[in-house]
Parts: C-alpha cells; sequence; structure tokens
C-alpha cells in the first residue's frame, strides 16, 4: 500500500482495504501475548492529536502505537495552546518542529485532517472529523464482520440511526459498498434523507425492514450532544421507532450480527439484554480495534525499514 | 489623475449594446469624453493606441464589492479595491455597506466619498445598508443617505430574515428613487452549513445548504415585487429553479432584476472536493452542481439574470487557514469575473450586457460609448487564453479561479479618459 495517509476509505481500492485487514490479522496475535511489543516501530514519534473527546479511540491508537514500540506524545484540545486561540495550522506547525513521523487528528471539522496532510510531510490518520469520516472505525468492523462471514461481498449491511449525521456510518458506506457488500439504512426521516441514495445505500422506513435480510445490524449511537434541534422528537420515541429489542432481533436472519461503535446509551438505541447478547460482537469490535490501528501505522509509518521484523506472523 | 488631450483606441472591435454598435473602427477620446466613433483624422498629438483584436466596450460597473475600508483594511482599502477594480476593467466600483462601522448613515457615506474622490482606479460608488448594522432590524436613514449620494439600499449579502421589515424597507425606500438590493436567502435553513447541500456535500462530510433557502428568498422577493409595485434587485442568483421563478416573474410584468457571481457560472461544487476543502470555495451563496451553473449561464444568455458581477470579498489567510467550517465565507472576484463570464458564455455581446450596461442602469447611468459621453471604456483581448495566478492588486488571497485556464484578458480600462490600468505611458 503505498499511501502517506488514512484520512478516509471514499476512494481507497478493494485491493488497500484487504491489505490492511490482512496486516491487522496478523498483528492481532501482538495483543494475546505476554510481552504485547513488538520493535516495528522503535524510534519512531506518533502524535495522538484530539481536538474532541474520545477515549476509545484515542486509547486505542495509544496503545497500537506502544505496541509496536513508537514513542506516543498526547495533545488534547483541553490541555494545548489552543485553547489560548493558536490556530490548528500554527499548532500543526509546532508539531512539525518537532519532528514526528505521524499525527493521529480527531476534530470537530471536516477536513481538518486533509489540511494537515496537504501541507505537511508526516502521515496524517483521520481519527474523526466532523461528519466526514473516520476510517479506523470502519476498518474495525469490516475486520469484525469479515471474521464471522468470511467474505464481505455480496452481504448485507443494516446501518440505523443518524446515518447523515454519522462519521461512522459514512466511512463504513465507503469502504462496504467498496468491498461489494449491500448496505442499507433507517432511521428517522432527519437522519437518512432519500439524497443517501447517492452514497450507494438503500434508504428503508423502517428498522425492521433492514432487520429482515441484513446479516450484520450495526447501530449507531444517538449523540444527543450534537443534535441540532427538530432533529428528532424524544429519546422515547426514537428508542420506540428505531431501538433494537430482543423482540426485534429475534425477527431478524438467526445469524445476524449486532454492532456498535459505542459507546452505547443503553435502553436508548439498543436494550441492555440485545448489547450483551450472544449475537453482539461489540467487545470484538473493540479488540480488533487495537490490531487495525497496528496495521495501518505499520502500513504507513512503518516504511522499509520495519518491514523484515514485524514479528507480526 | 490627468486624462491626455487626445487618444484614439485604433481598430478595435467595439461593441455598444446600448447604440447598437458592434463594428470595428476607432473611438476617439478628447478631454475626458468619447468624442467620435468611427474612423478619425489623426491629430499630430493624438496617441494612438492599437486595439487589433480587442473588443472595446463601456467600462464594467460591479454591483457591491467589499472593500473593508473602514474598519478592515487588513482585508482592502479604497486604493486597492480601486486598483483590483480598474485592473478586472471596471471603471465603477459600488461599494458594499459592509464595512467596520456599516454604512448605515449620512455622516458615514459622506465620509467615505470624500475619501473614494482621490482613488486613481475605478470610480467608487456606495450602497446604503437598508437597516442599522445589518442587523435586519431597525431602518437606516434611507432619504438621508440618499441625500448623501448612495446609489442603491443593500443588505451587504445578509439576507433579512424579518419579512415584515423587509417589506416595510422596500415600501420606505421606494419614494427616494433608488433600487434595493437583496440577497435571497434564509438564515434558517443556511444554519451552520458550509456549502451546497447536494451530493458532493455528502461524499465529504460538510453541512450543506439547501438550494430551498435560496429559491425561497427568490419567491419572497418576487412576491414583495407584487405587493409593493416596486423593482426589486436580488443580488446574488445561483440556482435552476431561482432562475426560473424570476424568467416566470419578468413575463408577467414585474419589475425584478437579478445578479450572478460570476465565479458561479464557471465552478460548481465539485470544486469544493477537488480542491481538497480548499476555503477559498467557501461562499455564500455556495458554488451548485452542474445543471444550476448551466441554467444560470442560460439565464445571463437570456436576459433573465441581467447582470454578472465580481461578488467581491476578500479575504487574508488570517481569515481562510483555518478549517473549512470556520472559513468567513466569500471570495476575491474584480480581478477575474471578465474572463469567468466571458469563458461561460462565450458571448462578447452577453458580457458586455450583463458587466457594463444592465448593473449601470440599475444605479441609473447609461453605459454606452457615443459621442458626449464620459470615456470610461475597456478594452479587453476575448481570445486570450489566461490561467489565473497572482500577484493581485486586491489584498485577499482567496480567489478560488486561481489555476483555471480562462479566456479572455483585459489590455486597457480607461476613466473620464485616463488610463487606470495598462499601457500608462506612450
Amino acid at each position: 500500500m503505498k499511501r502517506k495517509d488514512m484520512l478516509g476509505l471514499r476512494g481507497v481500492s478493494k485491493e488497500d482495504i484487504v491489505e490492511i485487514l490482512d496486516t491487522a490479522e496478523r498483528f492481532r496475535n501482538v495483543s494475546e501475548r505476554q510481552i504485547k511489543k513488538v520493535p516495528t516501530l522503535r524510534g519512531r514519534t506518533v502524535v495522538t492529536f484530539f481536538m474532541e473527546n474520545s477515549t476509545r479511540t484515542r486509547m486505542s491508537f495509544d496503545l497500537a502505537a506502544k505496541r509496536l514500540s513508537a514513542d506516543t506524545l498526547g495533545f488534547s484540545a483541553g490541555s494545548s495552546s489552543t485553547k489560548k486561540g493558536e490556530t490548528l495550522m500554527d499548532t500543526a506547525r509546532n508539531i512539525d518542529a518537532m519532528k514526528p513521523d505521524a499525527i493521529i487528528i480527531r476534530h470537530s471539522a471536516a477536513g481538518a485532517p486533509h489540511m494537515l496532510a496537504k501541507a505537511f510531510p508526516w502521515s496524517v490518520l483521520n481519527a474523526g472529523d466532523g461528519i466526514n469520516e473516520h476510517p479506523s472505525q470502519a476498518l474495525l468492523d469490516m475486520l469484525t464482520m469479515r471474521d464471522h462471514l468470511g467474505s464481505l461481498a455480496g452481504k448485507t449491511i443494516g446501518i440505523v440511526g443518524d446515518v447523515y449525521h454519522s462519521r461512522v456510518a459514512r466511512s463504513n458506506i465507503f469502504g462496504l459498498t467498496t468491498m461489494g457488500a449491500n448496505v442499507v439504512v433507517a432511521g428517522p426521516g432527519t437522519m437518512c434523507p432519500p439524497s443517501m441514495a447517492a452514497l450507494g445505500v438503500e434508504v428503508r422506513h423502517s428498522i425492521d425492514e433492514v432487520a429482515e435480510d441484513a446479516d450484520v445490524i450495526m447501530m449507531l449511537r444517538i449523540q444527543r450532544e450534537r443534535l441540532q434541534p427538530g432533529m428528532m422528537a424524544t429519546v422515547n420515541e426514537y428508542s420506540r421507532f428505531y431501538g433494537l429489542d430482543l423482540d426485534r432481533l429475534n425477527k431478524a436472519k438467526p445469524e445476524a450480527l449486532v454492532m456498535h461503535p459505542g459507546p452505547i446509551n443503553r435502553g436508548v438505541e439498543m436494550s441492555p439484554e440485545v448489547a450483551d447478547g450472544e449475537r453482539s460482537v461489540i467487545m470484538e469490535q473493540v479488540t480488533n480495534g487495537i490490531a487495525i490501528r497496528m496495521a495501518l501505522l505499520y502500513l504507513l509509518v512503518g516504511g522499509e525499514s520495519a518491514g523484515g521484523d514485524s514479528n507480526a506472523s | 489623475m490627468q486624462a491626455e488631450t487626445e487618444v484614439i483606441l485604433r481598430g478595435g472591435r467595439v461593441v455598444c449594446p446600448v447604440t447598437g454598435t458592434d463594428a470595428v473602427t476607432d473611438v476617439v477620446i478628447r478631454n475626458g469624453l468619447v468624442h467620435a466613433v468611427g474612423a478619425a483624422e489623426l491629430p499630430a498629438d493624438a496617441r494612438v493606441i492599437d486595439c487589433a483584436g480587442c473588443v472595446v466596450s463601456h467600462g464594467f460597473t460591479d454591483l457591491g464589492a467589499e472593500l473593508g475600508d473602514p474598519g478592515q483594511t487588513w482585508r482592502e482599502d479604497l486604493s486597492t479595491g480601486s486598483e483590483a477594480g480598474a485592473a478586472g476593467g471596471y471603471t465603477t466600483v459600488v461599494c458594499s455597506p459592509r464595512t467596520d462601522p456599516v454604512l448605515d448613515t449620512p455622516v458615514a457615506v459622506a465620509e467615505l466619498k470624500n475619501r473614494a474622490a482621490t482613488v486613481t482606479g475605478a470610480r467608487i460608488e456606495v450602497a446604503g445598508a437598508l437597516t442599522v448594522g445589518l442587523q435586519g432590524e431597525v431602518l437606516s436613514e434611507l432619504g438621508l443617505m440618499a441625500e448623501a449620494g448612495v446609489v442603491a439600499f443593500s443588505d451587504g449579502g445578509k439576507a433579512m430574515s424579518n419579512a415584515a421589515l423587509l417589506r416595510r424597507a422596500i415600501d420606505y425606500a421606494r419614494p427616494f428613487g433608488l433600487p434595493v438590493w437583496i440577497r435571497p436567502g434564509n438564515v434558517d435553513l443556511e444554519g451552520s452549513g458550509v456549502m451546497h447541500e447536494g451530493i458532493v456535500s455528502s461524499h465529504i462530510g460538510l453541512r450543506g445548504i439547501p438550494a430551498a433557502a435560496e429559491e425561497l428568498g427568490v419567491a419572497r422577493g418576487i412576491a414583495f415585487a407584487r405587493l409593493t409595485k416596486t423593482s426589486i434587485h436580488l443580488s446574488h442568483v445561483t440556482t435552476k429553479t431561482s432562475v426560473e421563478q424570476i424568467r416566470r416573474a419578468r413575463a408577467e410584468g414585474l419589475s425584478v432584476t437579478a445578479a450572478a457571481p460570476a465565479r458561479h457560472l464557471v465552478l460548481t461544487d465539485q470544486a469544493v472536493d477537488d480542491s481538497v476543502y480548499d476555503t477559498a470555495t467557501r461562499l455564500l451563496p455556495p458554488l451548485r452542481p452542474e445543471s444550476d451553473r448551466r441554467a444560470v449561464v442560460e439565464a445571463v444568455l437570456d436576459g433573465t439574470v441581467g447582470c454578472v458581477f465580481a461578488d467581491h470579498v476578500p479575504l487574508t489567510r488570517l481569515e481562510k487557514e483555518v478549517e473549512y467550517m470556520f472559513a468567513r465565507p466569500g471570495a476575491m472576484g474584480l480581478e477575474t469575473a471578465l474572463s469567468a463570464a466571458l469563458t461561460a458564455t462565450q458571448d462578447v455581446s452577453a458580457t458586455v450586457k450583463a458587466m457594463a450596461v444592465a448593473p449601470a442602469a440599475l444605479i441609473g447611468r447609461r453605459a454606452a460609448v457615443e459621442p458626449g459621453a464620459a470615456a470610461d471604456l475597456v478594452v479587453f483581448d476575448p481570445g486570450a487564453d489566461r490561467v489565473v495566478s497572482g500577484p493581485f492588486r486586491s489584498k485577499g488571497s482567496n480567489e478560488p479561479l486561481v489555476g483555471l485556464s480562462l479566456k479572455g484578458e483585459i489590455v486597457l480600462t480607461m476613466r473620464d479618459g485616463c488610463i487606470i490600468y495598462g499601457p500608462r505611458t506612450s
């Protein structure tokens, strides 16, 4: 895979996605060992630069870098000079002066990672930009699906919730359609407009229509903190029409997987019985996240020198 | 500024839609006025400028440039704005009231006009703010500003949300005999959107502004033209449905005029994606899809959208080197509008109508190349290939057309017989 950055899955080829998933599969056993570390990125510096809150994504990237022996440095909006009015570009110029090898950025503005990628020589990994993309999340979702379904081609993946404003959904849609899966979506009319068909997905009217034939049901988190007025009426009504409970799940294919990018609003988009039930692979998603992020860092930053001694397989 | 006694623009294609002239001939300028159009005798001391292969027409009039003066002179000032206008073939630039403080009092207008008297590029006229501070809440002193010499009343590109106040402003302005310019938009629908809502915004994850925001504004403007029996000028028209509404309104006999930003005739919303979130493409109204772009070009050609203007909003690196959603909307345009219009319409006569004749008429001026008229003229080479690049005379650094191959280049601009752009000395 020849690329400097991972900004999103739009336009990323099937071959590249397969290479990332295959590489992640080889890295997975590192996390199973007693000494969870390989020397692949020894001497490299990876900066996590989070301008929005995050727990799991940040920890996951941090662990991935550390398990590859990179030096990691964290930087977040709360502790940084951005609070003092420094622009993103100025902050990045300062980071640049410290000679990093990769920056993992999360930002509320779509395109912020692209702006850095255009301007600087180091690798940029997008850990979520506004409502645009969250590629590492979609890759770990796809790895989890592939573990269970074997192949993604021809499979039907249902995504339910605020699809339009979800960077997780968007990255999944780009990646999954590239891999030949059928993506069907449902959610409140404000969150699943008919225009989404332009992304190559089928917009359905209800969660039941999605559950009917889906091999995977991916539930999205209702981001109550970001909802604009009029996007939905009440949480109660949302849960009634778009929440996944056991009754609904029982009407789905018996082998259908249940996924969620976390954090879950229990009782809103998903009942606890479903979240903790036997078809839920939510914790596998978290575990696969580290392997995917190790793979991304290795493929983008590892370069020739690290290729021979990855100790991954 | 001293006009040369006698200048002859020799052998250009003189295009004057007002007089119906379209012929290769000479224009003789004497003491700042057009003396003759046609083959001329050659006095010994006349300066002859060869215009072969070029178009000679009345200079352009721009309808509302943000000149940043007073209060934002890091973006532009009267001098640089005037020079940028001259470089773009403009002989008159109407300054938008969106300055700091806003041009909403007769004193502010008089002060600006006083300073503008000394500029050496395009002439600067003033549009007064319809409401105090452009806040859309309290009516400005329109009558006193008219006495102070404004040429129009404008919302400065800020769509007014209060429909009742807008209706009253139109009624109130009528006796003063000046046009009211309104940007058709809807503040609520524009919301937090940063580009056109459509396939491209879906693909690149930016919040969209639906075309309906503009189209509701157009519908409102037309309804008010009918209600108040007053002329309305829709200052920024960019969608297919907008032009269809205007076409119907004009067929009905309503006095509705419209203008389109020149860059919207050549760029589409795909530019936001192709430029990888370049903030120079963040505009209000936003760039539209190809079907809208084509419809607006057709509307310029058939006169439904009579005016093409530069929509000049110069911004500096400080305001544009930020995340896309945090960037101020707007782009420069004075120095590229002719090339954009000509490339899109491929029609010299229509371009002259849209950039010189119709905008001048809107502020009560006659843009004719005829004996006795002020020698406000532009000479441009319509066939010249131009890859847009700086440096620009404007202080702005936000020109989304940079890098594009366009047709048409300004050769010379003359105001009152003085060369304000081009070969100043013989």
